[in-house]
């Protein structure tokens, strides 16, 4: 298009265009302010403070990139990378390998489902620390109930302590995790289910597909854009994780449960080395977006506009 | 013949109903029995709430023992849950305007920077607010607003909006623009058509984003522990660290179960009572 | 009545905006965890005077993070009360008051607890000041002792005696354990209770100037070894494998045959457990003699609060007979040497078990004590917990040691 031609394209519309253009912005002016006040500054500050030896208390000093560059040596950086990654396939698996049968369970048209649902949702109502605090008294070997229950099963002689090995205590974090998220999880595929017509299912079991082919074929393709919104939540909640090794382990036993944020969280606020925790930050963010856009790309969503 | 069939179908129908409540209640009975434990293990007395709860109910007796104990912490329960409830109330208002005013801009404006405006809000979601939270810290001092219940409600709501400007945004795109369009005609403008008009129509989305905001803001504690430094202004889970710290090296364990119950009750009741709009606002979010 | 006209009248010459008369309020922090002797103090000077203090608890775990971020936003109080061992790295980041002239000027200055005035002192200033004075002692429960037919009046002097009577008690049955420690990476609980057993020895896990780390001595081999065998015998209850610090006090269940544990905790069970019998012995070395940890807490002041001279009101009560009889019931240890046998008179006699260990007893000082020692995630916590639960003891030495220099090294 020549120029000529665009200027008089935008001079018809311009007015229109113009109080349209200052509406829309007022509408959004104060999600904006809020957002750059209270995130966009504070990363840019971030930001700024990851190129500088920061101690928490005291003058910081520049030093360029060497955070970042000390992180490449960090063996403790990359085992929290390692087990945060380690966490989030665990966890993101068997949300989903309980939430889709969840779903399917609660899509039925039969009396009582409403009343599942709802069982089903309640744990998501909980907080996050608020459930590890409950597991972590449900885990506690002298008052909790797991131990003393298996105990008292005679499943075995002595008190068991669930949160002093690293696979036990794993699991019970993975299942107050699953017992926490998966109603959130169920309700996001439910809508994927409700919004696929009914008769293109009737169609295909008439044509005589069997139930895993339906849901391989037809039920998993059309819910594409469902299952990466899911997904995207599922993985970013699991990367950031905190609160529940925080408090139900303290990263233990022997330090190995020390997801990212928990590593950024020591760094910052016991090594006193705010710089550093701002420069791991500011790479944990880079790689959320990255996997966020890698989730997008491979269930390619953008296709089907 | 026929009555065999029939009678064939309705034993596979009852055969089919049987699993799947049994399914359902085996399911249903992985959720429930947490919050039934802690709720009956609550109301055990003082000396039977550290012992393991086998069987969970108190067996001499009910008694509020373990709430007596957890109002010991802090400054009490009450003025902790006020507080608490200050910050979560103030937090769904402001967070349901400011989300409402922002998914109808990007519902139904074109203007410069939508998709980088769009975007900033959702990379909000991206960040862990840990590290974020000592700059925080400074600009709210900067702003006079440090120590006190309403910068903690600000932080709160911008931690809100990704979700609750993308649940608004959606919830106003699946309004038909003709709806608008007569309005208009009727001399409905600006405000007062997105009041009258629109905010009737979007209901679900504004409950799902209420309900949220308050969960997330009744529930988070490091934030609160961090910005509030007054014994008189600390929220229920700022409560809580106190009790999971313990007293005189001794962790209470009726005053946890105390504490899960106050802190998870209200949260359940909000649910309970919204949940007809949730779900719907929640599923007519999700699609999109 | 002349010192609180001479307290109120700098005050009142500091804060020239506030009339004469106007009384002051000292916001003070305190952590959780530590028992009741710093707010019974608080609260019998706000009985007392005209100056208030306004106390606010911040649970031990957080408490470092938010008087940093605190500072950072200018928004720090006035004082605090702070676990002793973080003294020399808040005092190096320049954050805290110089005390120095005004404390040398106290007449009994000579007197003061020295493990916290050396750790209150950073080049040759003086930022923190005797508040919280306790020492690591080992306890054994009397009445358990009787029932497994044990003396309950002979103190055990030796390792090799606790096992064994560990083992006597255990024998009971049921519930009964015979010996607690806090095993899951609790670091703070183990420098207290677990190194004296070393350091009785004159080994250290830290090198004289703090710059190499020394974990890994025959002495410490041994002392570990002490701890595996009772933890395979069954002797500890398996908690301890998890308990990061909030069942420190795990010996007022009365069914712990032997913990070590502070002077605090002498005055908890005094007070909150009149049914425990129990006595009180100096930790045994794992060669022979004894030691203990000189913990507790110092008083420090942000730097240029205008409340300065009010808090130094406060510190002064601290240190009065009537402070020091406050702080004593609640068990926390006579801060002045010079007045200890009057403070102490008409209290619990094993309290003064608790004031000879501070004869023996060290502290160690170093900048990076939250790092090494403290942290749950750090090299000392979490080789307490693999030493001596886990299945690879010399991999715990050799991981502890190279992380130990490592963050020696890396220090800013």
């Amino acid at each position: 298009m020549t120029s000529s031609a665009l200027a008089l394209a935008k001079s018809r519309t311009s007015r229109r265009l113009r109080t349209g253009q200052w509406q829309g912005l007022l509408y959004i002016a104060p999600a904006m302010a809020l957002v750059i006040v209270f995130f966009l500054i504070p990363v840019l500050f971030t930001a700024w403070m990851s190129l500088h030896n920061w101690p928490l208390l005291g003058e910081p000093a520049w030093i360029g990139l060497g955070n970042y560059t000390r992180m490449l040596g960090d063996k403790r950086f990359f085992s929290a990378l390692g087990f945060t990654a380690y966490y989030t396939v665990i966890t993101t698996i068997a949300i989903f390998v309980i939430a889709f049968p969840l779903a399917m369970f609660v899509e039925q048209q039969r009396r009582g489902v409403a009343i599942y649902r709802t069982i089903f949702f309640l744990p998501v109502v909980v907080g996050l620390a608020t459930a590890s605090l409950l597991w972590v008294w449900l885990a506690n070997v002298d008052s909790g109930l797991f131990g003393p229950a298996i105990r008292m099963l005679g499943l075995s002689e002595k008190k068991v302590n669930l949160l002093a090995n690293f696979d036990s205590a794993f699991a019970t974090i993975v299942v107050m995790v699953v017992w926490k998220i998966v109603g959130f999880t169920m309700i996001i595929l439910l809508t994927g289910l409700q919004s696929i017509p009914a008769e293109l299912t009737e169609a295909a079991r008439i044509d005589g597909a069997r139930r895993w082919q339906r849901f391989r074929y037809l039920t998993l393709p059309l819910m594409r854009r469902t299952i990466a919104l899911a997904l995207i939540l599922s993985v970013t909640g699991s990367v950031l994780a905190f609160d529940q090794f925080y408090i139900m382990t303290s990263g233990g036993p022997q330090n190995r449960m020390i997801s990212v944020v928990y590593f950024i969280f020591n760094q910052s606020f016991v090594s006193f080395q705010l710089g550093y925790g701002s420069a791991l930050s500011i790479v944990l963010l880079g790689i959320l977006v990255l996997l966020s856009v890698v989730q997008l790309k491979l269930l390619r969503v953008g296709d089907e506009k | 013949m026929t009555t065999d069939i029939k009678l064939a179908r309705r034993r596979r129908k009852f055969r089919g109903n049987l699993a799947f409540h049994a399914f359902g209640i085996g399911a249903a009975f992985f959720f429930l029995a947490p919050f039934i434990w802690t709720g009956l293990a609550s109301l055990r007395s003082g000396t039977e709430a550290q012992s393991p709860p086998l069987p969970p109910w108190p067996t001499n007796g009910i008694s509020f023992d373990t709430y007596a104990v957890l109002d010991t912490f802090g400054s009490g329960v009450w003025q902790h849950t006020i507080n608490s409830a200050v910050v979560a109330l103030g937090t769904v208002v402001l967070t349901v305007i400011v989300s409402l005013l922002a998914g109808y801009g990007f519902s139904r404006y074109r203007f410069p920077f939508k998709n980088v405006c769009f975007v900033l809000i959702i990379a909000t979601l991206m960040i862990p607010f840990q590290s974020i939270l000592t700059p925080l810290f400074i600009i709210l001092a900067k702003l006079g607003l440090n120590n006190s219940l309403v910068g903690l409600m600000l932080v709160y709501v911008t931690l809100q909006l990704p979700f609750s400007v993308f649940m608004m945004r959606n919830a106003f795109d699946a309004v038909p623009r003709e709806i608008e369009e007569a309005a208009r005609i009727d001399g409905a403008r600006d405000l007062k058509l997105l009041v009258r008009v629109l905010l009737p129509l979007v209901m679900p989305g504004v409950a799902t984003v209420a309900i949220f905001a308050f969960l997330n803001s009744w529930n988070e504690f490091l934030a609160a522990l961090i910005l509030l430094s007054d014994n008189d202004k600390y929220t229920l889970p700022v409560l809580m660290t106190a009790v999971r710290a313990g007293r005189l090296g001794a962790i209470n364990w009726g005053a946890v179960q105390a504490g899960v119950m106050v802190m998870t009750l209200p949260c359940l009741v909000v649910f309970l009572v919204l949940q007809r709009y949730y779900m719907r606002g929640l599923m007519a979010g999700a699609v999109k | 009545m002349l010192k609180r006209l001479l307290g109120a009248a700098s005050v009142a010459t500091l804060c020239l905006v506030s009339s004469a008369s106007a009384q002051e309020t000292i916001n003070m922090w305190v952590r959780t965890g530590i028992g009741k002797a710093f707010t019974s103090l608080a609260e019998a000077y706000n009985a007392s005077h005209e100056n208030q203090i306004a106390l606010t608890e911040v649970p031990f775990a957080e408490l470092v993070q938010k008087y940093a971020t605190a500072i950072a936003g200018g928004q720090a109080p006035d004082a605090l009360s702070l676990d002793l061992i973080y003294t020399p790295a808040f005092a190096a980041a320049g954050q805290l008051q110089d005390l120095t002239d005004w404390a040398k000027g106290l007449d009994y200055f000579d007197s003061l607890s020295p493990s916290h005035v050396a750790l209150g002192t950073y080049e040759d200033k003086v930022y923190g000041l005797p508040l919280l004075v306790e020492t690591s002692v080992l306890a054994w429960n009397k009445g358990l002792y009787r029932e497994a037919g044990l003396d309950p009046e002979k103190a055990p002097t030796s390792w090799a005696e606790v096992e064994t009577n560990a083992e006597a008690i255990r024998a009971l049955g049921g519930d009964n354990y015979g010996f607690y420690f806090s095993g899951g990476a609790c670091g703070g609980c183990m420098i207290f209770t677990f190194t004296p057993l070393v350091w009785a020895s004159g080994v250290d896990i830290l090198s004289e100037d703090g710059k190499t780390a020394t974990l890994d001595t025959p002495q410490m081999r041994a002392a570990v070894a002490a701890y595996r065998s009772m933890v395979e015998k069954d002797l500890v209850p398996e908690s301890s494998a998890t308990d990061n610090g909030v069942n420190f006090l795990s010996f007022t269940n009365g069914k712990i045959g032997h913990q070590s544990l502070g002077a605090f905790a002498i005055g908890t069970l005094v007070n909150d457990y009149p049914d425990i019998d129990f006595g009180v012995t100096l930790i045994p070395g794992i060669e022979g003699g004894t030691s203990s940890f000189a913990g507790g807490d110092n008083i420090v002041v942000t730097k240029d609060t205008p409340r300065l001279a009010a808090v130094e009101e406060f510190i002064e009560f601290a240190y009065s007979p009537e402070g020091q009889k406050i702080l004593a019931q609640n068990g926390s240890l006579p801060t002045r040497s010079d007045i200890a046998a009057e403070v102490l008179a008409g209290l619990d006699p094993r309290l003064q078990v608790a004031v000879d260990a501070i004869a023996v007893a060290k502290t160690p000082y170093t900048l990076l004590f939250n790092d090494l020692i403290n942290s749950a995630n750090g090299p000392w916590a979490t080789f307490t917990n693999a030493a001596i639960y886990g299945d690879d003891v010399d991999g715990a030495f050799a991981n502890a040691q190279a992380e130990m220099q490592s963050i020696i090294d890396n220090a800013p």
